[in-house]
């Protein structure tokens, strides 16, 4: 063999993913990928492929895409999270080596957050936004898949890590001086600075496009004050997201500079200052929890109104709120590093803008609170996850205070007081957010609803899970246990709360199952929803049939109070019943290989710089400036849909007059 | 004599009110041939480039005085970018786009003062 062949298959292939268990994964992928080839062959089924879905730049696609993405991402990161408690369970365990278990935490961290966390909640608005302020699309569609796929390819970048090359290890956060080259020499941390870049730049091109919808392309008489919740929501983190990501990038691309060009940003010598990574991405990653979780303030405030049949508690105080946690967000991000000595001065003001946050975030929680207080409440799903998330929430949220006080955050600091807080956050904030919106949309996404009963199966595994998990956690840190440690010694009094946690890691993975086999039995055996509005709705989305049609609406609507959709019903109007008159030739995006393409040059460019492959990446590197070039000038990027197509389209759904 | 003042409508002199006090909002909107202003921003960018690169790579100058030098060149550079190429200045009707750029700035020279303060610690941990 060539020695260039070996020399590459050793680059590749080093010892670090040569474990029993990748390679069993390697041999699953390489039978599951030829299945698949072979599948989608013999179906002819490519074609279709790439016109319905590569191609595509409508939204509500998009947000499928995102969709199966985020829940592919979730079995990754969860498989991670049982191999963690698997190797925790007991005193002494080596189930995985230090090298491997340092790996899984810190793909599980980013891989929930970045990977999954983020992609679902774009998948929510990409499915229901345009629709909430009747819009025919985003604002900028070709955007729109662009970011997409550069999200797909930072997501793909990342996970093949550990089967290419060796995963990154040093944590979601990525501190230096660790990873400097002088410790970590492999293409690990490559991969995590490369692939957070790929798809940090898709996020703020998502946060661009979707602040400039909600401002602009909503429906004549929707004004500010008019907005549903959630489409706030969407619009304050976008802004968060605009403002965010700026830091994170700088960060990454001067650590990444450290580590291929040989620079000294954050290195011990050469006067660098590791601290200085660590300010700037805490400086993105504290309005990074804001926008993971402010959404989902968006879909409770949707979900609580709409099965207890009211209108939302305190509307402007609602705003107000969202946005005073916006504006603080910004000032706490010290309270990630309080140990590093900034001084009492900084400390204490940075502590107290923590707590300050707490105000309106408990403004919140009392007004949905009031919005159940008398109503008629209907327990679905949805509604299940929404009252699971209050206490949860509230929970998380006291002991974020107690961690916002300094000299108690020297004690609580890196100890599993601190998982405990924020998976407490994450999990019951975001995740049964995600959940709720997901069960609350998914009959406007895919045409019928989710089996309530076997939802309210996995409801209770996740909610009872997550408490019998993380409860003991916060025991753990008050007992000494530290964050990142891959074994420990019996002796300690750890070992009968590590085993619950570890049990109840394992409820929430059957939790998992029974998400997906009732995501899986609706497709399949799922009863048809004729109505288009089966929760009885108060926003616009609800007005349309399910699945909707491409061009969303017929006639845009006009809007005439905040619950638009249910202000139209109780006057006894309905968009269902159009004259022909009224229906337009519509102008529509075409769709485009643009985006797909873009994708894939960023993954040439990126797996390249991961190798220093400097050739392949400055063929990877011209091929993005030519496609964004021809997209420039690509003025097809337009199409008419015919006035009779439309009425055809809108007959069969017997929503037309006459 | 008997000018203007009664004349006018009451919505009239709202509008030049409004005018008055949102002059600074008044858009310039203006459509070239050829992209002349463009070329000569693109030009001058990379000037503003090379300068800070030369100052940096050949030293000529005293630190403090390099600093103050190539923070004056950065803010040149930004302004540059946003006037030429952002059109920030372009639209139709008043140019609102103006009062969030202002809180934008707001926001990132607090960002920038706070991560001043926060990593000037004496502590000697780092």
């Amino acid at each position: 063999m060539p020695a260039f062949i070996v020399h590459l298959i050793h680059t590749l292939f080093p010892k670090t993913v040569l474990f029993p268990d990748i390679l069993l994964i390697d041999l699953g992928l390489v039978v599951g990928g030829i299945g698949l080839f072979i599948f989608m062959t013999k179906t002819h089924r490519w074609g279709w492929l790439w016109r319905e879905w590569l191609t595509t730049v409508d939204h509500k696609r998009i947000a499928v895409l995102y969709l199966i993405a985020a829940i592919v991402m979730l079995f990754r990161g969860g498989i991670d999270a049982e191999m963690i408690r698997a190797q925790l369970a007991l005193p002494g365990t080596h189930f995985m080596p230090a090298i491997q278990y340092d790996e899984v935490f810190t793909t599980h961290g980013t891989i929930m957050i970045f990977f999954m966390g983020m992609p679902f909640i774009f998948a929510l608005f990409n499915a229901v936004v345009p629709l909430m302020i009747g819009a025919r699309d985003v604002a900028f569609p070709r955007i729109n898949a662009m970011s997409y796929w550069l999200f797909a390819c930072g997501a793909i970048l990342f996970n093949i890590s550990f089967i290419i090359g060796g995963s990154p290890d040093a944590g979601w956060t990525a501190y230096p001086p660790y990873t400097g080259l002088a410790f970590n020499p492999g293409p690990g941390e490559n991969y995590y600075f490369l692939a957070l870049i790929i798809a940090g730049i898709g996020t703020t091109m998502t946060g661009i496009n979707f602040l400039v919808t909600t401002v602009r392309m909503r429906a004549p008489g929707m004004t500010l004050m008019r907005m549903p919740l959630f489409i706030w929501s969407a619009m304050v983190t976008s802004a968060l997201v605009l403002f965010a990501f700026p830091p994170l990038t700088v960060a990454l691309a001067m650590s990444l500079f450290d580590r291929l060009f040989g620079s000294s940003f954050f290195t011990l010598g050469h006067g660098g200052m590791p601290m200085m990574y660590v300010n700037l991405f805490w400086l993105f990653g504290h309005p990074e929890v804001y926008i993971l979780v402010i959404p989902l303030f968006g879909v409770f405030s949707e979900v609580v109104a709409t099965f207890s049949k009211k209108q939302l508690f305190g509307y402007p105080i609602m705003v107000a709120s969202i946005l005073a946690i916006m504006f603080l967000s910004y000032g706490t991000w010290v309270h990630h590093f309080f140990t590093m000595g900034a001084g009492p001065g900084v400390n204490v003001f940075f502590g107290l803008s923590t707590m300050l946050i707490a105000i309106p975030t408990g403004v919140k929680i009392f007004n949905w609170i009031f919005t159940m207080w008398g109503g008629r409440i209907q327990f679905t799903v949805a509604m299940l996850y929404q009252l699971a998330f209050i206490p949860t929430f509230v929970i998380g949220g006291a002991t974020g205070v107690m961690l916002a006080a300094v000299p108690a955050d020297y004690q609580f600091h890196n100890s599993y007081f601190v998982i405990a807080h924020f998976h407490n956050v994450i999990i019951g904030g975001t995740l049964f957010g995600l959940l709720s919106g997901l069960y609350y949309w998914w009959p406007k996404m895919f045409g019928s609803k989710l089996n309530e009963k076997q939802g309210r199966v996995a409801f209770w595994l996740f909610f009872i899970g997550f408490w019998v998990t993380f409860s003991p956690q916060y025991l753990l840190g008050l007992k000494g246990m530290t964050r990142r440690l891959y074994t420990y010694p019996a002796g300690l009094g750890w070992h009968e709360l590590n085993v619950i946690s570890t049990v109840g890691a394992l409820i929430m993975g059957a939790g998992f199952v029974a998400l997906v086999f009732n995501i899986v039995w609706t497709l399949v055996y799922g009863e048809r929803d004729l109505t288009g509005d089966p929760w009885d709705g108060r926003t616009l989305e609800w007005s349309l049939p399910s699945p909707v049609p491409e061009y969303n609406f017929a006639r845009v609507p006009v809007v005439h109070a905040r619950d638009a959709w249910w202000d139209m019903k109780q006057k006894g109007q309905s968009l269902a019943q159009l004259s022909p008159e009224d229906v337009h030739d519509i102008e529509m995006p075409r769709n485009t290989p643009v985006p797909f393409l873009l994708g894939v040059a960023f993954f040439v460019v990126g797996f390249a710089l991961t190798f220093k492959w400097w050739p392949i990446a400055g063929i990877g590197l011209a091929g993005v400036f030519a496609i964004i070039i021809f997209s420039g000038f690509d003025y097809e990027d337009h199409h008419h849909l015919k006035a009779e197509v439309v009425r055809k389209t809108e007959a069969s759904l017997g929503r037309l007059q006459g | 004599m008997a000018h203007s003042e009664t004349e006018l409508t009451i919505s009239e002199a709202y509008e030049r009110d409004n005018d008055r006090a949102l002059k600074f909002l008044k858009p310039r909107f203006h459509e070239e041939k050829f992209p002349m202003t463009q070329i000569l921003g693109y030009i001058g960018s990379l000037i503003l480039t090379f300068a800070a690169y030369f100052l940096v790579i050949n030293r000529v100058l005293p630190s403090i005085a390099l600093l103050a030098v190539i923070l004056t060149l950065a803010v040149m550079q930004g302004a540059l970018q946003l006037g030429v190429f952002m059109h920030v200045r372009e639209g139709r009707g008043l140019a609102w786009q103006l009062i969030p750029l202002y809180l934008v700035f707001l926001i990132a020279l607090g960002m920038v003062g706070m991560s001043v303060w926060i990593m000037l610690f004496k502590s000697g941990v780092s």
